[in-house]
């Protein structure tokens, strides 16, 4: 028995210390392979998720293929293709350390704890954690909770947040948005909790929007952006140059009208604060 | 990999009491599935062997139809599916009392038994047919050959492959966090998600897994050396002690 748990420790040592000796760069890797793989999500309208047509888009999908990925294409000097792959939050830091995806484009926020593993991009939409509601329900926000039962995403900020700051609340967290939303209908829980946006998204695409309501003021502040390898300064730079340039010519606001505006997949128009912060955000060439 | 280990978020904060309720809530789970699958394996791979054709067939149903279904759709049926067809009353009974710990429960405890029933059954088409005839011309029952004769030296021979059948129930635990369960699974990855180690986590995970697994296999070899009946289970290396 001891000498069988030796051996398997030691396998197990190798496995973790085994990789290769010399790191490739992050835009070696995709110059190598001509390709730039992004973890991203099958169920998350209007960010990533796959449509009534069985195709895989959204607006965090957009800003890669139409300002990303030129921007990386012409750092490397060759064109590149995009592979998807899906993530989820319990996936996405191991999917980006382990070489599987070179950037995180879905919903990811921005947060301190989380930059000590992975390096952001700019901030590329801005929303708050609120409530899904069944229309009539006692639930008007974070202050209602107490003995309630209430569904999170798993690995999420605001389930964090719930935790600390409603203890008494009855806290479900699935690891995936259907099954919590599912959760929902059926009466398992009494509410979900999300960023706005995303409950917003997730309420369009319900059978019947009008049973639903969104209630409760921001909670917490989700700022999200594209994650990356850290320490990666070169593909990080290339990444934010997208972004930038798409800032500047007024692209990346095209690109947010065609899913946030008034014909958009899900109208949610841009306040003047947010689109002043994200003109900020693009520095001087 | 270009990555440095912090060993420390293992024990900072919360993780050390996250990991071990996780610990708590797996050990649960899967002591309560596995005293179910046992009961319905044991019962169903019984019958499965009687001589009455339409107890057979109710026992081949079971085991087919469970376990030609992928668990996690099971934990889907039996958390969503199932209670809207219960009175509205118990139906929040249950949900504010851990309906997804108990779905849990009975879909890997079904699930599991359904294989635990195969198993069971082999154990027993194992036996020679004359232990039988020759348990019903001393005067016992169909029933009473069973009990007696036939289902203790059957689940003597099964301790193998049931030590195999009770491992993957531990492991096959972990699906019940795609319903909620705050498993060691669940546990790992919320650790991951306040301090953002994921291989940390996931580390700690499989090593107690692991550590889990290997303690039942030990005990289990234990048990079969205690039970083994001489003569009758043939186990080379053992035979001399």
């Amino acid at each position: 028995m001891k000498r069988v748990l030796i051996l398997l420790l030691a396998l197990f040592t190798t496995a973790i210390n085994a990789g290769p000796a010399v790191a490739e760069t992050t835009l070696e890797k995709i110059a190598r392979t001509g390709t730039l793989t992004i973890g991203t999500r099958t169920g998350s309208p209007p960010f990533a998720y796959v449509n009534k047509e069985n195709q895989w888009v959204g607006f965090s999908i957009d800003l890669v293929e139409q300002l990303v990925l030129p921007s990386v294409a012409q750092k490397v000097g060759k064109p590149l293709k995009v592979e998807k792959k899906e993530s989820a939050p319990a996936t996405r830091i191991p999917l980006l350390t382990s070489n599987a995806v070179d950037l995180i484009a879905e919903t990811m926020t921005d947060t301190r704890a989380r930059r000590d593993s992975v390096d952001f991009s700019l901030t590329f939409f801005v929303t708050g954690a609120q409530f899904l509601v069944k229309k009539g329900s006692p639930i008007k926000g974070i202050k209602d909770l107490a003995g309630k039962r209430v569904a999170a995403q798993q690995g999420s900020t605001n389930a964090r947040i719930i935790r600390e700051r409603a203890p008494t609340a009855q806290l479900r967290e699935f690891p995936d948005q259907p099954a919590a939303f599912q959760a929902l209908a059926q009466g398992q829980v009494e509410a979900y909790t999300n960023d706005g946006i995303q409950l917003a998204g997730l309420k369009a695409k319900a059978p019947s929007p009008g049973n639903w309501v969104i209630v409760g003021d921001f909670y917490s502040y989700e700022p999200y952006g594209m994650a990356m390898r850290n320490g990666d300064a070169d593909f990080r730079n290339a990444v934010n140059n997208g972004l930038m340039e798409g800032i500047d010519s007024g692209k990346f606001f095209e690109i947010y009208d065609k899913w946030f505006g008034p014909k958009g997949e899900l109208p949610y128009p841009m306040t003047p604060e947010v689109k002043k912060f994200l003109i900020y955000q693009a520095v001087p060439k | 990999m270009n990555y440095h280990f912090d060993w420390s978020v293992l024990w900072t904060g919360q993780s050390g009491q996250w990991l071990l309720q996780g610990v708590v809530t797996t050990l649960e789970i899967s002591v309560l599935a596995w005293l179910l699958a046992l009961g319905l394996g044991t019962l169903s791979g019984a019958l499965r062997t009687v001589p009455f054709a339409p107890l057979r067939a109710l026992a081949t149903c079971y085991v087919e139809f469970f376990r030609n279904v992928p668990l996690l759709v099971w934990m889907f049926f039996w958390y969503f599916a199932l209670p809207p067809f219960l009175p509205q009353s118990l139906q929040d009974w249950l949900f504010n009392h851990g309906a997804e710990f108990w779905a849990g429960t009975v879909a890997l405890g079904v699930y599991h038994g359904a294989r635990f029933s195969e198993v069971i059954r082999a154990g027993i088409q194992a036996i020679p047919k004359t232990q039988f005839e020759a348990a019903i011309s001393t005067g016992l029952s169909t029933g009473q050959a069973y009990r007696l004769i036939i289902l203790p030296i059957a689940l003597r021979l099964i301790i193998p492959p049931a030590t195999n059948e009770s491992l993957n129930l531990l492991k096959n635990s972990s699906v019940a966090l795609t319903i909620g369960v705050a498993e060691l699974t669940f546990q790992t990855r919320q650790i991951e998600t306040y301090t953002a180690r994921a291989f940390e986590a996931l580390t700690a995970g499989t090593l107690i897994y692991l550590a889990l697994c290997l303690t039942i296999a030990f005990v289990m070899a234990r048990v079969e050396r205690r039970f083994a009946i001489p003569g009758m289970i043939a186990r080379v290396g053992a035979a001399e002690h």
